[in-house]
């Protein structure tokens, strides 16, 4: 699977920086996309009016694909305690991203048990 | 979506107008343009109000757009319905002058060479229009024109407008309003403004000159209610021609170019209608009315009914319309399927005439005069007609005009139809390729969505319109649907703020810069500070940007600023880019106004917390064997504890001098203000020494950054040097160079992500008061984007000149906040900081400045070494120096030679090879008995009261002349505990003349001394046995003294010769050598070990008592041939000096129990006669290789013996680290010390001894009882009277003690009583009576004594542990 993804986690408050960021690109890609790094940021932060308002129509953690711009799509996790896992890609590939954010979600609550990490802070 | 003022119900009528052309003749033109307005503009205020909006560039594009939409042939709305034909009364033939015009227009529309403008209907209502100018033309003419024209064209079909009732030219005072101004101002305005680049037609339609008006029709039903007036409803709407090129050149007699010009000059200030009273507003007012009442309105009355009698002749039609509004008052819908059937046929085209378009036609006419009922019916009917004709293109105008009538239907009788909207625009856009009508029928139908707050599919219609084509409508139609985002119920704002950014960028692509620039920062606010710095960072770096480009430097200038301030996340390269266009828009600001306050730079970061000022000199490299004193520099890190070391020094060295007593206002001397220091006082500099300030800069990027022309910024302040009081404050003067001088540092590299301090001076040449404000500099990068991170990385770069690609001047402030006050209630209950003065020295008056060099100083020493190095203080100041001392935690440790003599080379250079000592060479054969010679302790600078840490400096005149220099030898002996040492020295002097400011200076030395092992010394004291000496006199001890050689490390060190011991005591003194070993000098090789015994006497009495209690006696006992002189430097110094530190220690374990001694007397007294104050000095040399030469060390070990029979050692016992005490609740029982003295103590008091033979021949057989005299000496040990029993009797009772001891008896007395003097010796003659041979011990008396004043009787009990024995024999 080549395409390019990218993958962050949103505090729930407004206002803390984003918890965690990262990008995957395809390796022919790497410098191209350099100087776009922005737009991701641009697109999962507009995705996120969406995030929230879909989170309260479905009972599942996993959001299918929220928003699209162009040919990138944004699905989306919402995590009990409202932490946010957006991810931006592509290609469509809903099972794939799925186990990711389940993988994800499974790491963050560990790292989160830790009693030195102080909720919302960066990672 | 921003509000607009106008409502949607007023929008839609307003864009949909009908629309009147007007032919003017040039002359009717002319008398127009004597206002400075065409004859549409004329007509324009009277006919329209115009409003205001949030978005109004976006208003007033929409407004533009909807007018300029070019006639198409399927739908009719902005066909021209009218033609008003103008002729001024002033021309020759005004009648010819019309049927010319009515001419003209017929040919306009019926010939085919003009494809515009479009007109409704073949006959076109013609209105006849005289104007007339009533200042300069015959109003009589006008009048009979306009008579002959009624006759002509009828009294509805012509009017005689009377304008122009003053002159241009004259000054008029009454207030004329001006509604051309809000109209056309607004409009060239925006053209300017918003549409530079906006579609051309617009631009060039607005420009041109304008002869074709269209006007509003009056609703019919209005007029039935009465409301005759209301003109807000009907607004005359100016419309042109698309293409000039296209407009009507007959009439069209102002060449383009010129009108151009004098619209722009009308922009700039003509008034407009200067021809015009208040009475040729009304009548142009009423000329409007008439217009419309007369002529339009029951044109357009006429034209509908014509329209539907041809529908209704033809029967299907009228049927279909019916049966249409039928259904759709029934509730049925439109079938759906239609919209599948669209998309596989192009568009039918009808002819013009056709007869399918009449209803088309109708519902138009119904629209424009706001019958809407009537109008969505008929667009109904047509949309059918034109679906099943497959006529996309006339389906999809129906379906447009359908919703919308439908919208506007009074009472709303029906819901609005927002599909027919949607597959309206996708009819437009997909089949019909169509952008323009697209547009419309989105704006239309986002605006009605807006009006029915369906801000989520407005805006999602919105965003669908938008394409590549065109950036300008993108822009604008994305900026309208991010207001639509955050106009709704639940505001989506990052949904907003992403459409903003998207419209920022397309306004950018379209030119727009202000409208990007906007766009931006209203998105910013979304975005800042929520930590999405990728994304912050790009909107300040296209804020930055689009500033820059619209010369909003300042705004640039933040912008870019706080892309570097920000913990970026950016590449390398990025910020090298970013950091370029900042220093480039920076550089362009400061062009701009070059003598103004020099800009604040944001990088790089300063630490100013982290700020340190020095005051002085650097300290001067070693300079061969000179080494200068440590002193305070910025190298040194701040440790805490050796600066209150410092303090504490100084401290003592001050209260010495202000005996005993520190000043209130002492400070500490403080060189070098850092964090930690005590900044709350302005601190004292002295002028001409250089002050530095070290700043500590951050930066924070992943480019290298270049300092150049880095220096400080300062105030100041001086202080006249007159006598008078009152300090004359000079205005500020900042850099002026006679003042203060400025150190530049050219340049100076912070790497990537580095901090780095730099150090910058002043050189102060005035006295007065400093604020040092901040520094200032070039800030540049390295041009390439390669990184420095060595000299090798740049071939160029040894010349250390950096090639600079940009650079720009500015300053950065150094502002450091005080520590927190937290001392009263109010401090702690509020956060308030105290001040930091550490910037703002105080100038004074010169002082001296002393500096010291040490030579031939030694970093590695043995153990009591004793080692000459000699000390060079210069004065480099114009003032002499005076009180010079010195102060040390560690006096044992150097000495400067004390008063007597010196006899040693004072010259380093001289002293080589030579020993420290001072020595006399002595015959061998004084070697067994001791020198001796007497000093007092004073002289070495050794009192009881003085501080024996503080020493005064023997300068030769005690003053040091500006620029004088002073060589004095000092001499060193290494601590007595291996390891590494530190020694501070504190010098300190005074100037000679009073300061009141600065006291004292001070200059630090820290000394480091690596000591290693040498020798190891025990000494004990014994009484002797023997009482009586050479002289006679009691009071004899035996010294043992044990030498080992512990040094095993050093191979070097060959082996320690033992070349003389010393005493040194008030009381004492070393008498004679017992042992006498073969070798005189006593060697020691490693690990080996010595001992040595000495006699040791009282001194003679006459001796005591010329001595005063501060004079000690020296012996020297030599093992070699040369008397080291002890009681002279250095020896006697070091001894001192350790006898008092000594001293020191032993008084502060003994003032513990001073108060029970004085309770207990006799217990004192006896012990007294316990102590004795003898001093042992072991003089040594040791012969070290070192390089293959042979060295002699020499040194000294001290032994200080106090207690008889107690063993005393040159090193300091290590002392085992006190338990931990267990925390007690309750007071510790007084352990008293027990009165009675211990028995040991108790048997130094008096000491015995027996005299007696030790073989003693008695002939038994001749006698059988052999009597042997005996001498029991008594000898009182101690200063007071003590009173001895002397019992001679048998101790021990029990018969075999008897029997193994043999049987002997004493003779005579057997009991005897005394008393003893202070230190008498009594002698008792004892008979002793043996009746068989043998070994006897004699030692059978038992001695009491006590204290004659006391009454406790003591027994001493010595003699029973030591036998006495004596032989028997038999002759």
């Amino acid at each position: 699977m080549s395409g390019s993804f990218y993958f962050i986690i949103v505090g729930h408050w407004l206002s803390t920086p984003p918890v965690f960021e990262m990008e995957s690109l395809p390796a022919e890609k790497a410098e191209s996309k350099d100087d776009h790094r922005h737009l991701n940021q641009f697109l999962a932060h507009a995705a996120l009016d969406l995030v929230d308002k879909n989170m309260w129509l479905s009972n599942n953690m996993y959001l299918k694909p929220v928003d699209k711009f162009n040919v990138c799509f944004v699905s989306a996790f919402v995590t009990a305690g409202h932490m946010r896992f957006i991810m931006l890609h592509d290609i469509r590939q809903e099972d794939g991203i799925k186990n990711f954010f389940t993988d994800v979600y499974n790491l963050y609550i560990k790292f989160a048990m830790n009693p030195f990490y102080e909720p919302n802070s960066p990672i | 979506m921003a509000q607009c003022v106008q409502s949607v119900q007023e929008l839609i009528p307003d864009s949909f107008v009908p629309c009147v052309a007007a032919l003017c003749s040039d002359e009717a033109e002319r008398l127009t343009r004597l206002n400075h307005l065409s004859f549409a503009e004329l007509l324009k205020p009277f006919s329209r109000l115009t409003s205001e909006a949030t978005t109004p560039w976006f208003e007033s594009y929409r407004e533009t757009f909807l007018q300029s939409m070019p006639a198409s042939d399927h739908e009719f709305l902005n066909h021209y319905l009218a033609c008003m034909l103008v002729a001024s009364s002033s021309e020759a033939e005004p009648v010819e002058q019309f049927s010319k015009l009515s001419h003209e227009q017929h040919r306009i529309q019926h010939n085919s060479d003009y494809s515009y403008p479009k007109w409704f209907i073949p006959n076109t209502l013609k209105y006849y229009v005289l104007l007339h100018d009533v200042s300069a033309g015959d109003e009589q003419r006008a009048e009979s024109i306009y008579e002959e024209m009624k006759q002509k064209y009828g009294t509805q079909g012509c009017y005689l407008l009377k304008i122009n009732s003053r002159a241009s030219n004259r000054a008029s005072d009454e207030q004329i309003p001006d509604p051309w101004s809000q109209y056309l101002q607004k409009n060239s305005i925006q053209n300017q403004d918003s549409y530079e680049d906006g579609p051309c037609t617009i631009t060039s339609n607005k420009n041109s000159d304008s002869n074709l008006l269209s006007l509003d029709g009056l609703d019919n039903e209005v007029k039935v209610d009465g409301l005759p007036n209301n003109f807000r409803a009907h607004p005359l709407q100016l419309d042109q021609p698309s293409d000039p090129s296209n407009s009507i050149d007959g009439t069209d007699h102002v060449k383009p170019a010129s009108s151009l010009h004098e619209t722009k000059k009308g922009n700039t200030g003509i008034i407009h209608g200067a021809c015009l009273t208040l009475t040729d507003h009304d009548r142009i007012r009423q000329f409007i009315q008439e217009f419309t009442f007369r002529g339009l309105l029951p044109h357009i009355e006429k034209t509908i009914r014509q329209l539907n009698d041809q529908l209704m002749s033809r029967k299907g039609l009228s049927r279909s319309l019916f049966s249409a509004t039928k259904k759709w008052f029934s509730g049925s819908k439109v079938p759906e399927k239609s919209i599948n059937e669209l998309k596989n046929t192009s568009g039918l085209l009808y002819p013009p005439e056709a007869p399918e378009l009449q209803i088309r036609k109708m519902a138009d006419l119904c629209f424009l005069v706001q019958h809407y009922d009537l109008a969505y019916s008929c667009y109904h009917t047509a949309k059918k007609d034109f679906l099943n004709d497959q006529a996309m293109l006339y389906a999809a105008g129906a379906l447009e005009m359908a919703a919308v009538s439908a919208f506007l239907q009074p009472g709303a009788p029906r819901p609005y139809p927002a599909h027919y909207m949607d597959t309206a625009i996708q009819t437009y856009r997909d089949i019909c390729k169509n952008m323009v009508l697209a547009e419309r029928c989105v704006l239309l139908s986002a605006e009605i969505l807006k009006s029915q707050s369906k801000y989520s599919e407005a805006a999602a219609l919105l965003i669908r319109l938008t394409s590549e084509d065109s950036d300008l409508r993108s822009a604008l139609l994305l900026e309208q649907a991010a207001h639509c985002f955050i106009n709704m119920k639940s505001p989506m704002v990052r949904k907003y703020a992403f459409h903003m950014i998207l419209a920022g960028h397309r306004f950018s692509k379209a030119g727009q810069k202000k409208h990007a620039l906007r766009c931006y920062c209203q998105a910013m606010q979304v975005y800042k500070g929520k930590g999405w710095s990728l994304a912050e960072d790009h909107i300040n770096f296209t804020i930055g940007r689009q500033s820059y480009t619209l010369r909003q430097l300042d705004n640039a200038v933040s912008a870019f600023r706080h892309i570097l301030i920000n913990e970026s996340k950016q590449s390398a390269a990025q910020q090298g880019a970013f950091l370029r266009e900042y220093l480039y828009v920076y550089k362009n600001v400061s062009q701009l106004s070059p003598d103004g306050p020099l800009p604040q730079l944001p990088l790089p970061y300063i630490n100013s917390s982290a700020t340190r000022v020095f005051f002085g000199h650097d300290r001067r490299p070693a300079d061969g064997e000179k080494q200068a004193a440590t002193h305070v520099s910025l190298d040194q890190e701040y440790d805490s504890e050796s600066s209150q070391q410092w303090r504490e020094l100084e401290e003592q060295v001050v209260a010495v001098v202000n005996k005993g007593i520190i000043p209130s206002n002492f400070h500490p001397t403080q060189y070098c203000l850092n964090s930690y220091s005590d900044n709350s006082r302005f601190p004292l500099a002295v002028v001409e020494e250089p002050i530095t300030v070290e700043v500590a800069f951050r930066n924070p990027l992943k480019v290298p950054l270049l300092l150049t022309d880095l220096s400080l910024l300062w105030k100041f302040q001086p202080k006249a040097f007159s006598g008078k009081d009152n300090e004359e404050v000079k205005e500020l003067v900042t850099s002026q160079s006679a003042m203060i001088g400025t150190e530049v540092i050219s340049e100076f590299l912070i790497n990537c992500e580095e901090s780095k301090v730099a150090r910058l001076k002043l050189f102060p040449h005035h006295i007065g008061e400093l604020h040092i404000l901040g520094v200032v500099y070039n800030l540049g990068t390295i041009q390439g984007s390669m990184t420095v991170d060595g000299i090798g990385a740049l071939p160029g770069c040894h010349t250390g000149k950096y090639s600079l690609s940009m650079s720009v001047r500015g300053r950065q402030d150094l502002e450091i906040q005080g520590p927190r006050l937290n001392n009263t209630k109010e401090e702690k209950t509020s956060v308030k900081y105290g001040p930091d003065r550490r910037l703002d020295p105080i100038i004074t008056e010169e002082m001296p400045l002393l500096e010291v060099f040490f030579i031939h100083f030694p970093t590695g020493l043995l153990c009591g070494e004793i080692r000459k190095a000699y000390v060079e203080f210069v004065n480099v100041s114009k003032c002499p120096l005076a009180g010079l001392k010195v102060v040390s935690k560690r006096p044992e440790f150097f000495t400067f030679g004390g008063n007597t003599a010196v006899l040693t080379p004072l010259s380093p250079s001289a002293s080589e090879n030579c020993s420290a000592y001072k020595t006399v060479v002595t015959d061998s054969t004084s070697m067994c008995t001791a020198l001796v010679s007497s000093a007092s302790s004073v002289d070495f600078g050794i009192g009881i009261e003085s501080q024996p840490e503080v020493i005064p400096v023997p300068l030769p005149d005690s003053v040091l002349k500006p620029g004088a220099s002073v060589q004095l030898p000092m001499w060193l002996r290494g601590p007595d505990e291996e390891g590494v040492h530190e020694i501070n020295f504190l010098f300190y002097y005074e100037s000679v003349k009073k300061q009141p400011k600065i006291r004292h200076r001070i200059l630090r030395h820290t000394a480091v001394i690596c000591t290693s092992r040498s020798l190891n010394v025990r000494a004990t004291v014994c009484r002797s046995n023997s009482l009586e000496d050479e002289e006679g006199r009691g009071g004899n001890m035996l010294v043992f003294v044990d030498v080992e050689n512990t040094n095993t490390s050093e191979a070097g060190v060959k082996e320690f010769h033992i070349v003389q011991i010393s005493s040194s005591s008030k009381h004492w003194k070393l008498q004679k050598s017992v042992n006498l070993s073969e070798n005189k000098d006593a060697k020691l090789a490693s690990r080996e070990k010595g001992k040595f015994c000495f006699k040791a006497l009282r001194c003679k009495e006459k001796e005591a008592a010329t001595q005063t209690s501060e004079k000690y006696t020296f012996a020297d006992i030599i093992f070699g041939n040369e008397q080291i002189i002890s009681s002279a430097s250095p020896c006697a110094d070091f001894f001192y000096r350790s006898l008092s530190s000594e001293l020191k220690k032993t008084q502060a374990q003994l003032s513990v129990y001073a108060e029970k001694q004085s309770t207990e007397d006799a217990v004192r007294l006896i012990q007294k006669c316990n102590e004795v104050d003898l001093n042992i000095i072991v003089l040594w040399k040791a012969y070290v290789v070192e390089d293959n030469k042979q060295l002699i060390l020499e040194g000294q070990h001290h032994v200080i013996l106090r207690t008889v029979g107690k063993e005393a050692f040159s090193y300091p016992q290590k002392q085992d680290p006190p338990e931990m005490e267990l925390l007690k609740f309750f007071r510790s029982e007084n352990t008293t010390v027990s009165s009675r003295p211990s028995v040991e103590q108790l048997s130094n008091l008096i000491k015995t001894s027996l005299h007696y033979p030790e073989s003693f021949n008695h002939p038994f057989h001749q006698k059988s009882l052999c009597l042997v005299p005996v001498t029991l000496l008594l000898s009182n040990c101690s200063k007071a009277d003590v009173d001895v029993i002397v019992d001679l009797r048998h101790k021990t009772t029990s018969p075999e003690a008897l029997e193994i001891h043999g049987s002997f008896t004493w003779l005579g007395q057997t009991q005897y009583k005394l008393q003893l003097k202070s230190q008498e010796i009594h002698s008792l003659q004892l008979k002793a009576c043996f009746v068989h041979t043998g070994v006897y011990n004699l030692g059978t008396p038992r001695v009491f004594a006590k204290l004659s004043d006391q009454v406790t009787v003591f027994e001493t009990s010595q003699q029973n542990s030591m036998p006495a024995l004596i032989i028997i024999n038999n002759v």
